[in-house]
């Protein structure tokens, strides 16, 4: 049965596409068959795979069931992992799918057809609270949200756990959380950290500010692929693990 | 959705770096470090997963059932070390037993060849230097056994990406075209079988003769004798070793094919040789009829009890035990008997006595030099008269010899028209053979039913004697009950059978044809 894990933050610059990118790209490492969905405009997870962002027919004919989504997709340099890829016209999202008989069921019927062929799939969501997000609460088992650790951060991700509580009819997604970006020489960030890594749903692995995940952008891969040694990429191995056991368990 | 993928060979002698080397010019390409795997194949002896198009693949006590030529995974399952043989039904009940039962049925696979490739991925890049197909040139060896290594043609495999089917094309136009290699039309697998002596697709025991209608009767008898002792040649090994119960089923068809033949054109042959061979050849079929029959009744075991309550069923238990004892016995027998000087010497000798037959003096040969297609019309339909006659006069009042009688002559027909085929309208032969199988079914199912039901009277003191013998004994009541049940459902199917087979547009088509 296929897993849909989406990574999904209110805010931007969080992490949440290098996240996608590298946990899906580790997951397919361990044999699992992986897709991952890059729903961002902005196509960052398609960039960095190297796939033009570019989706025959748009993101309207995609919601409204007329293409094929399995016709759409493009395999990766791993084997195991397949994109489907973002497009820009994925920026009115919200206005395809609110012409839909059910909006927030607009990207599970997407996926509907690619169940059996999948093992997990993420989710690469754009930043917002829409809509679209609505569509992916409903589509996702599990929401895997990147927290920089700041006061500010913990706040959004508080107002989401009450609205996925209050606002998503059942059954809701499971929300899940680890630290981003974490820079161990800012005591702020040790302060949040310790304050919540032993909270419920709060994975114990934290993702280091780490250059290597900077350098993702210039080498358009994985970190698995140029730096699969690094204090990142081990990182996001331990996340997927922990991750994998959560999902499992 | 699979990958497209396709094959090519690579010229004789260019090793996988010359061909990537080749490619460099003409397209994006970064090369992986090479690596070796070790595969071995695993097939029925008759080849029936090659014939379905799939492999089992061994490699590191992991079993995986893949398609034969894109090795894409359907099944797999564990191995245990060291193991050359495996039945499906012995399998877990999971995903791999799953497949491969329907196919391989009571066949047991073993290992047919083992292959081992040094395989050097090759990545072909797009514009963004993503990877848009994969190659994989692979310099393959067939390892026969001991340290004997036979190079195989190196190979090209093709794999496309998802979502890039028009780079793959390109690529596939470039290889054919410009870089002149051609497609291999069969996995490196079969490359490895036949290098190594094997028989590509397996041993097959179907007796495929063509015959010229003109030909002398004699050299029409040689052919088809001599596939049939190739037959009988190919399966005793594996008859002796009880690799599976087919060994001895298709050697036993064989014979008994061979017995037919002697008998039906007996006039192509030397009386006294021929009456000594028969004689031997009886014999060896007597030597190896009761492990037959006890192979049948345990093969059939399962669908004999699986109707029974499952309290009645556990009592047959004991029944099992015992076939399967009185089977170790009778292998024993059979295997001293099958061993010995005499089936070497029988074998050999039919082989002389076939090889110098058409040069042998015609003085009590009458039917030698005839033409065949005139001796085998002849006997054919003489066979088909005996047996409207024969059917004709059996009524409700028969004994039940009369049909077993019938089933024989019928198996005698039904060979007759096996041999000779080939000399005749496949629009006759065909709705001939048609009916009678209609008829062979029926009387099949009937003796059957009996030979099984006699079989269990006949263990009933053994099976009394036993523990638990008198609650086995209760639920082999039962069985012998429904088996004469069923003997007397196809007893009432007979009349309507035979009339298909005896009907007046049949015989007069058969006169016509036949004579």
């Amino acid at each position: 049965m296929t897993t849909v894990v989406a990574l999904y933050n209110i805010k931007g610059g969080v992490g949440k596409t290098s996240a996608a990118v590298n946990l899906a790209w580790t997951a397919a490492d361990e044999g699992a068959r992986v897709l991952l969905w890059d729903l961002d405009p902005q196509g960052a997870a398609s960039y960095l795979l190297r796939i033009k962002p570019k989706v025959r027919g748009g993101g309207a004919k995609l919601v409204r069931g007329k293409s094929d989504p399995a016709a759409l997709l493009k395999g990766s340099d791993h084997e195991g992992l397949d994109l489907l890829p973002a497009d820009f016209s994925y920026r009115n999202m919200d206005l395809v799918l609110d012409a839909t008989k059910r909006p927030t069921r607009g990207l599970a019927r997407v996926l509907a057809p690619l169940a059996d062929d999948y093992d997990y799939v993420f989710l690469d969501c754009p930043p917002a609270i829409s809509l679209a997000s609505e569509s992916i609460f409903v589509a996702a088992d599990v929401l895997l949200v990147p927290l920089i650790p700041s006061p500010l951060s913990l706040r959004t991700y508080e107002q989401l756990q009450r609205f996925v509580a209050t606002e998503v009819a059942k059954p809701r997604p499971r929300i899940l959380a680890f630290f981003s970006m974490a820079d161990g020489r800012r005591a702020l960030h040790r302060s949040v950290i310790a304050e919540l890594e032993a909270s419920e749903g709060v994975l114990p692995t934290a993702i280091p500010a780490a250059s290597d995940v900077e350098r993702m952008a210039t080498q358009r891969r994985a970190l698995a692929q140029f730096a699969p040694r690094g204090r990142a990429a081990r990182a996001y191995v331990q996340l997927w693990t922990e991750l994998r056991g959560e999902l499992s368990g | 959705m699979e990958a497209l993928r396709t094959q090519l060979l690579l010229p004789a002698g260019v090793g996988a770096s010359q061909a990537a080397d080749r490619l460099a010019g003409h397209v994006a390409l970064v090369t992986q470090r090479a690596h070796t795997i070790d595969r071995t194949f695993w097939d029925t002896f008759d080849g029936r997963l090659h014939s379905a198009g799939l492999a089992l693949i061994d490699s590191s006590s992991r079993v995986a059932l893949v398609d034969a030529t894109t090795y894409a995974e359907r099944a797999a399952g564990d191995l245990a070390r060291g193991q050359r043989r495996l039945l499906a039904a012995e399998l877990p009940a999971a995903a791999l037993r799953e497949a491969l039962e329907p196919i391989v049925e009571m066949r047991a696979l073993t290992p047919i060849t083992r292959v081992r490739s040094r395989m050097l991925p090759v990545n072909v890049l797009d514009e963004l230097g993503k990877i848009v197909v994969r190659l994989y040139a692979e310099e393959p060896t067939a390892l026969p056994g001991g340290d004997a290594k036979l190079v195989l043609r190196p190979r090209l495999q093709v794999v496309g990406v998802r979502g890039y089917d028009a780079d793959f094309e390109r690529l596939v136009l470039l290889l054919t075209g410009e870089l002149d290699l051609e497609s291999a039309q069969r996995p490196v697998q079969d490359d490895a079988v036949q290098a190594t002596g094997g028989v590509v697709g397996g041993v097959s025991s179907k007796l495929r003769v063509t015959l010229a209608p003109g030909e002398r009767a004699d050299a029409a008898a040689v052919t088809i004798m001599r596939r049939l002792l190739e037959t009988i040649e190919a399966n005793l090994p594996g008859a002796i070793a009880d690799v599976d119960s087919e060994y001895l089923h298709d050697l036993r068809v064989a014979v008994r094919r061979s017995r037919a033949l002697q008998r039906e054109l007996r006039g192509v042959f030397s009386r006294e040789p021929l009456r000594v061979f028969r004689d031997n050849f009886r014999d060896l079929q007597v030597l190896t009829g009761p492990v037959r029959d006890l192979d049948v009744q345990l093969l059939e075991f399962g669908d004999l009890t699986a109707t029974l309550s499952p309290s009645v069923a556990a009592d047959v238990a004991p029944l099992r035990a015992l076939l399967e004892r009185r089977l170790f016995v009778e292998r024993q027998k059979m295997v001293r008997g099958l061993r010995a000087d005499r089936t070497r010497v029988l074998l050999d000798n039919w082989r002389d006595f076939l090889d110098a037959l058409v040069d042998a003096p015609e003085g009590d040969r009458p039917d030698a030099a005839r033409p065949v297609a005139d001796v085998a019309g002849e006997r054919i339909g003489k066979v088909y008269r005996r047996m409207v006659s024969m059917g004709r006069a059996i009524d409700e009042h028969s004994p039940h010899e009369a049909l077993h009688d019938l089933r024989k002559k019928g198996k005698e027909l039904r060979y007759l028209l096996e041999f000779f085929a080939s000399l005749y309208p496949s629009d006759v032969v065909k709705p001939m053979v048609s009916t009678l199988k209609g008829l062979q079914d029926v009387l099949g199912r009937f003796q059957d039913r009996e030979v099984q039901a006699d079989a269990l009277r006949a263990l009933g003191d053994d099976i009394a004697a036993i523990e638990g013998g008198a609650a086995a004994l209760m639920a082999m009541g039962v069985l012998v009950e429904r088996l004469t049940a069923e003997q007397e459902q196809a007893r009432a199917h007979f009349d309507e059978r035979f009339a298909q087979f005896a009907a007046k547009p049949q015989r007069r088509l058969v006169k016509q044809t036949f004579g």
